[in-house]
């Protein structure tokens, strides 16, 4: 610490007004009332994101051409990279701060782009002390496979258990290859399973195995069953149509389906949306016939997007009511809707328009109103509102070591929410056997503000999809990955909310010199800082917060 | 993102006596990085006399001459010669005045200095009065603004003098304005200053918290804002002719109120006021536009 000069006499100073020192002696850090600290904050992007991906940081190493970096970054929170850049309605880029001032990243392009780069790269996978709890997790879609990976990681020995012939959930049984290809879905499920997770599938609990069982030889039992049950139309005819589910289900296993000509779908929803583009590859015209508008439709507008470009007919404001076979064809009598007062869901209700009855001929009819879960196998163990799973204390069910999550739990969701279940759960589970309280969510406490004056406006990349004529010939993916340039280009258009990059604005900007570059970090010299917040201020993402000195 | 490139050596030193969020003092760091060790600064009276610290102490890492209010051309003109007598020709004489030392009371020995083309480098860091002693107008206080010569009811009636012509008509190798929330296009300028021989002139826009009223955090936001609102457009004149546009690029000005809003300087103005000040300054860019025309 420098000392102040003092002369005791007049001979000691300098002959003429002369420095003899520089000014370190005098610590303007004690002008301070409010002091800049460093704090990151969430960004939104990661904070919409169910799986809580890293964006910014991921973005930033994609930015360097760093991919498989980013690669190890994302399976930190997510062992389904590839899956998710394909299929997730992507809620990050809902919320990416860029759309204020041009337009959303692209995250999921780049997600698919960096999990395609590194389809290769195997997991690290560290010695670690095995545990000797037993773990069962019951289905093996999002939710399950998200539990298994986090359990896994952490030593415990995981068995998941699936009906079906092959593990994935409705990631293999009904989104469809041209949406994702199973390669991906296989090599993603593989890494898992590096991991020491085993995967019995043909065992259908409560028919091959009971849940009294499970529970009995295991420390803990996830129930990750989905929502697999299809509603019911209830009019005349039901039974001359098919499950727009089990239908998916029936075309992804490789059967061959007898649609005919023309198919009429009913319902607006994602399965609706997928069981047209699937029969349009099989050669069918699909029709779909939905009761309110194209605004109410309850499938994501990509999708509805997508439908209608590759050929699909949408027929609004109309409902079944009865379905006859005649003569090997099937004929539909519909009635005309109209909107009527909100319901519960905030959407218009529809309304029948007396004797407006119509008739649709086809070939084909699929119901596609929506799936429930189906728990009977459960039903000891349950209690349910409104069709939703109540959980007991520490999200179990009325037995101690029983958990439920994704689909099963809140009905058709999607596939991070069933991933941000399973993680979760396998979070319970882990206090759960530890004995300790499950650790509390973290959620975007303070906003951050971008300073706009920092960036210029970049147009966000274009995914490359197949043209249209090709795409209904095949079950090939209709959207391409984005090249590693157009990828790294990309990435270098996000604000990194919240997350320092070593832009140096606050070195550059402080007039006191207070603040010093120590590789790629800083460092506030406090004994200076005289607390003006230029540094907070001209931060481009808001990592500079201020906060007030104690007197 | 727009990342900016400054030179790593740290020429002013911390513990000096500028107020919080000084634009002026952020500016002489801008300026001594540009112009490295091999420079003498020569400061009259104004606020960086007190910065720069009492006697026995400097916070500047390079000779300083502390000097009369309406001293600095000549002074610098001074120190110069005696180092040309030396055969030192690779030091830099640098004359750092505020805004009353240049427009008022300094003009005429900087007019003297600029007419014979003495061989140095002014910086007039322009904080729009005279903060030292109290914030008191000078021929650089805007139009309409306060200050304490100037009370709300009675604002400063006249516009703020053109520097810069006054400087160009001298027919100088460069005159340049500049201000802090533009380090590159600011350490670029110093530098190519640095680079030619005779009188070269910076007009340097430097926020004052204090004297603006506004919060010390603005600093950098007002200096943007300036020239967004092209309340002080960044251009660079070579020879008394050759007029280059820097800033703003675009053809969408911000109003002029983004500006004066944030400032309790200009707290007391009216529609009208703010109109009266749209205008002028909507004059003088049409000016300057013509001015880059005419010398293309
Ligand atoms: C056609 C369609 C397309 C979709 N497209 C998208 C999309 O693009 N993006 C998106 O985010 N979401 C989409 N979804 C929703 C998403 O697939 C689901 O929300 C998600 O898969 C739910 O995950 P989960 O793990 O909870 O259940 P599931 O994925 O349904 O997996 C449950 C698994 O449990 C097995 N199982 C059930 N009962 C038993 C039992 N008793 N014993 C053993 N195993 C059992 C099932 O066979 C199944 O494998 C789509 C849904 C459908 C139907
Ligand atoms: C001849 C003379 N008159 C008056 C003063 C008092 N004085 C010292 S600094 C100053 C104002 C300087 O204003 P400016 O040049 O704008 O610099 P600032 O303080 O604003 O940075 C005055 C009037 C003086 N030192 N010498
Ligand atoms: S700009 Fe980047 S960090 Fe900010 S919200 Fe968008 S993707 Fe996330
Ligand atoms: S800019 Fe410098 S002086 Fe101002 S708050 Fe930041 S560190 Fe402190
Ligand atoms: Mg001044």
């Amino acid at each position: 610490m420098k000392k102040p000069i003092v002369f005791t006499s007049e001979h000691e100073m300098p002959p003429m007004a002369v420095s003899l020192a520089d000014m370190g002696h005098n610590r303007t850090g004690s002008w301070r009332y409010l002091r800049p600290v460093y704090s990151e904050k969430l960004a939104p992007c990661k904070n919409a994101c169910p799986v809580g991906n890293d964006i910014p940081r991921i973005l930033s190493l994609v930015s360097q051409g760093r991919y498989e970096d980013a690669w190890r970054l994302f399976r930190e929170t997510s062992p389904l990279p590839g899956v998710c850049g394909r299929v997730c309605y992507h809620p990050c880029e809902s919320f990416c701060n860029r759309k204020d001032f041009d337009e959303a990243l692209s995250i999921a392009a780049i997600e698919r782009f960096v999990a395609d780069a590194c389809f290769d790269l195997e997991d690290r996978i560290p010695e670690r002390p095995k545990r000797s709890e037993k773990i069962a997790i019951v289905g093996s879609g999002p939710a399950g496979l998200a539990c298994a990976y986090f359990l896994a990681k952490d030593g415990y020995a995981v068995t998941v258990f699936e009906g079906a012939s092959q593990p994935g959930g409705m990631l293999r049984l009904g989104i469809p290859p041209y949406r994702l290809p199973r390669a991906v879905l296989d090599r993603e499920i593989e890494l898992i399973a590096r991991w020491g997770v085993e995967f019995r599938t043909n065992t259908r609990v409560g028919q091959d195995i009971s849940l009294e069982k499970l529970w009995e030889q295991h420390n803990a039992v996830f129930i990750a069953t989905g929502a697999h049950q299809s509603r019911a139309l209830n009019i005349p005819g039901e039974e001359f149509a098919l499950t727009g589910l089990e239908f998916l289900k029936a075309v992804n296993a490789g059967k061959t389906i007898a649609l005919g000509k023309r198919v009429l779908i009913i319902g607006g929803g994602n399965t609706a949306m997928d069981c047209a583009r699937t029969a349009l590859r099989l050669g069918a015209h699909p029709i779909v016939v939905y009761r309110r508008t194209r605004e109410e439709m309850p499938a994501i507008a990509e999708e509805i997007e997508e439908a209608e470009h590759e050929g699909t007919q949408f027929e609004f404001l109309a409902a079944p009511v009865a379905i006859r076979k005649l003569n090997g064809k099937l004929e539909v009598q519909c009635i005309r809707m109209k909107l009527g007062e909100p319901d519960a869901s905030g959407r218009r209700r529809p309304v029948p328009i007396p004797s407006s009855d119509f008739i649709m001929y086809t070939d084909t009819v699929l119901k596609a109103v929506g799936e429930e879960p189906d728990l009977a196998f459960l039903s000891e163990h349950l209690e349910t509102s409104e069709g939703i799973v109540i959980e007991r204390a520490q999200g179990m069910l009325e037995r101690a070591g029983i958990f439920i999550g994704g689909d099963a739990q809140t009905g058709p969701s999607t596939v991070a929410q069933a991933m941000r279940s399973g993680k979760e759960v396998a979070q319970k589970i882990k206090s759960f056997l530890r004995g300790e309280r499950p650790p509390k969510a973290t959620t975007l406490e303070e906003a951050v503000r971008v300073n706009f004056n920092y960036f210029t406006h970049r147009p966000r990349v274009a995914t490359p999809q197949l043209a249209v004529s090709e795409r209904i010939l095949s079950f090939a993916e209709t959207k391409r990955a984005i090249s590693a340039e157009q990828a790294r280009v990309e990435a270098s258009r996000c604000f990194s909310c919240g997350v320092c990059n070593s832009c140096d604005n606050c070195w550059v900007f402080c007039p006191d010199a207070a603040i010093a570059r120590i590789n790629g970090h800083y460092e506030i010299n406090y004994d200076f800082c005289k607390g003006c917040g230029v540094c907070a201020e001209e931060c481009p993402r808001s990592v500079i917060s201020l906060v007030e000195e104690e007197l | 993102m727009r990342n900016f490139t400054l030179p790593e050596r740290e020429l002013m030193g911390s513990g000096h006596l500028g107020c919080q969020g000084c634009g002026g003092a952020l500016a002489m760091r801008y300026a001594l990085k540009a112009l490295g060790e091999k420079t003498i600064v020569v400061i009259p009276a104004c606020c960086w006399t007190i910065i720069a610290g009492p006697f026995p102490y400097t916070s500047l890492k390079v000779p300083v001459l502390h000097t009369a209010f309406e001293t600095a051309a000549v002074a610098a003109s001074g120190v110069r010669a005696a180092l040309d007598i030396q055969g030192d020709t690779e030091t830099t004489v640098l004359a750092w005045a505020g805004d009353g030392g240049t427009f008022d009371i300094g003009l005429q020995s900087l007019s003297g200095a600029a007419e014979r083309n003495e061989n140095i480098i002014y910086i007039c860091y322009d904080n729009e009065a005279y903060m030292n002693t109290g914030i008191q107008r000078s021929g650089a206080t805007p139009f309409l603004a306060w200050t304490t010569t100037t009370p709300e009811k009675t604002p400063k009636s006249e516009p703020k003098k053109d520097i810069m012509a006054i400087m160009v008509a001298h027919r100088i190798p460069y005159a340049a304005t500049a201000t802090v929330a533009y380090p590159d296009d600011f350490i670029r300028k110093v530098q190519k200053a640095k680079s030619i021989y005779g009188t070269k002139f910076l007009h340097v826009l430097a926020p004052c918290p204090p004297g603006w009223k506004a919060p010390s955090e603005w600093a950098i936001k007002l200096s943007r804002l300036a020239v967004q609102t092209r309340v002080f457009p960044l251009y660079e004149v070579e020879n008394g002719e050759r007029y280059t546009l820097n800033e703003p690029k675009d053809d969408t000005a911000l109003p002029v109120s983004e500006y004066l809003k944030l400032q309790g300087r200009f707290s007391h103005l009216t529609e009208k006021d703010i109109q009266a000040i749209q205008d002028l300054i909507d004059k003088r860019w049409q000016r300057l536009l013509r001015q880059v025309r005419e010398s293309a």
